[in-house]
């Protein structure tokens, strides 16, 4: 997360200079939601940090939409400061940067990030993200209660991917809330994978999870019940961004942390912080459309067949081929298929065999190919039956990550 | 020798798992249940726990969250008749689970793993 050269746009009309406990609220073009996302903010603060001195702070990506009068003039008894990126600069990453070396400045002993799409954020949200930040933990990653079918690119490809690169169950590793000491916040400061693109946009969040994961330091999972986000960017078809942004960043880690993750023997759990918030609204439905997903993942094959060809493997690709000929009815794509295309596209990202956007999204038809599958075989499970599905799935990666060390060494 | 601390209400699933163990060559102290079980982890410090679920007097979750709270990072592997546990999230801070059977050797390979993921970091 390198220091942006170009000059931050601030606001800070209660001139707050120092703070022990920051919230940070991430937003674009959030008018219509900053509002009650601060006064949650505000009364979290209040009933469970109210002996600290705090402030809401507004990371901004030069909204258009009045974002920045709607947060300034909601009623709060907490202080709070505007900052935006400069005009024509978006992205979540910068949001953050600019988050953290304010939080830096103002040294506080903990940041507390929170997205101004949710709209079910509550006071105990930030208790929960905070509390064990002032415990001994140095980030604190959230545990959603969310439909099976919401938020597909963190289940099948980023949780599973850092769980068996870097050992430890983290389920969240891209969650857009979370919450870190003053030790990480040093370190995303200062780290040389910092300036990467991917990570000044959706990659931020599975980068910042990373390097927490990777530091060694104590972190735990803190339960914040349902997100009900006003716009989900991690649905069942995720947003090619986002998929470019997220696995990219992942897979540009694994050089980085080559000598780390190639050391590491199966997996480890996460301490978990925040039972006990009562009842939890169940998630509501989500329409999946096996159609889509179905002719999305053959439509990859009219695109991408050649360069799959290529990437993969003779087995590999016959395999795919198989899979492409069952029917949506008989679809099924195995998890063992899926590990084994996820590891070979690490590798070629690592050699550079192809043009990294291309690259990236030529993975995410195959995807789609395997979502449908997830969709088709936990279609009669309950949220917690797939949640062992989906454990089921990190295991096979695990098991077979031999095949990955092995590809990985043979490139070098 | 990894030592391994079994804790369980029922004293023949006691013996049965410090048989077996022992003659994997672990190093095997049992607790019949929850009482002061924390001070007999920070005294005996045991590598690996394998912790029953449903005891008469404790909750064997709430056993894995006190112990997580202390020692983050000592392995866990709960041990249980029925798998309905699942639906209390608490669990997933446990390393592994077992249902319970004479036949040990999917404890074995869990306590093998999780061992070995402590020692790969």
């Amino acid at each position: 997360m390198k220091k942006s050269s170009k000059l931050v746009y601030e606001e800070n009309p209660e001139k707050v200079e120092r703070a022990d406990v920051v919230v940070g609220i991430s937003s674009s073009d959030s008018a219509e939601f900053i509002g009650h996302t601060a006064e949650q903010a505000a009364s979290g603060l209040l009933d469970y940090f109210g002996s600290k001195n705090s402030v809401i702070i507004n990371v901004d990506s030069d909204s258009r939409d009045r974002t920045k009068e709607v947060f300034l003039g909601t009623t709060t008894e907490v202080p709070k400061v505007y900052l935006s990126t400069p005009p024509g600069t978006k992205g979540r990453g910068h949001n953050l940067r600019n988050l953290v070396t304010k939080a830096a400045e103002l040294k506080a002993e903990a940041v507390i990030v929170v997205d101004a799409a949710f709209k079910s954020i509550t006071p105990l949200w930030i208790k929960n993200l905070g509390e064990p930040i002032f415990s001994g933990f140095s980030f604190v990653s959230p545990l959603y209660l969310r439909h099976k079918y919401e938020g597909v690119l963190t289940s099948g490809i980023a949780y599973p991917l850092t769980r068996v690169l870097y050992g430890r169950r983290v389920r969240q590793p891209s969650g857009g809330d979370f919450a870190f000491g003053m030790t990480m916040a040093e370190t995303y400061l200062h780290h040389p994978t910092g300036g990467e693109k991917a990570v000044q946009q959706a990659g931020i969040d599975v980068w910042m999870t990373t390097l927490a994961i990777t530091q060694g330091v104590p972190i735990c999972q803190s339960f914040v019940g349902r997100p009900n986000m006003q716009r989900s960017p991690d649905g069942v078809m995720p947003q090619v961004s986002a998929f470019v942004d997220v696995v990219g960043t992942v897979f540009d880690l694994m050089g980085f942390f080559q000598e780390r993750w190639q050391k590491v023997k199966w997996s480890k759990p996460t301490a978990v912080f925040g039972f006990g918030m009562g009842e939890v609204e169940a998630p509501p439905l989500l329409e999946v459309s096996e159609a889509d997903l179905y002719r999305a993942f053959l439509q990859g094959f009219s695109q991408y067949q050649t360069l799959w060809e290529s990437l993969l493997d003779t087995k590999t690709f016959n395999k795919l081929t198989e899979v492409k000929n069952l029917p949506v009815a008989h679809f099924s794509f195995p998890s063992e298929l899926w590990a084994m295309i996820v590891f070979r596209y690490a590798v070629a990202q690592s050699n550079q065999l192809t043009d990294r956007q291309t690259l990236l999204e030529s993975l995410l038809p195959i995807f789609h190919g395997k979502s449908l599958s997830f969709v088709k075989k936990t279609e009669r499970m309950s949220i917690q039956q797939a949640e062992e599905y989906i454990e089921n799935e990190c295991m096979i990666f695990e098991e077979m990550k031999s095949y990955l060390a092995a590809d990985w060494q043979g490139k070098q | 020798m990894a030592k391994i601390l079994v804790v369980d209400d029922e004293e023949h699933i006691r013996l049965l798992y410090s048989e077996e163990l022992r003659e994997e060559g672990y190093d095997v102290i049992t607790a019949e249940g929850g009482y002061r079980l924390l001070d007999r982890i920070d005294r005996e410090h045991p590598d690996l726990v394998v912790l029953d679920i449903k005891m008469v007097d404790y909750d064997g979750l709430d056993l894995l969250q006190d112990i997580r709270n202390k020692f983050y990072d000592l392995p866990v592997i709960l041990s249980t008749a029925y798998d309905t546990f699942k639906e209390d999230m608490k669990s997933i801070a446990a390393d592994f689970y077992v249902v319970k059977s004479f036949d040990l050797g999917e404890l074995k390979r869990k306590i093998k793993m999780a061992l070995e993921a402590r020692a790969s970091e």
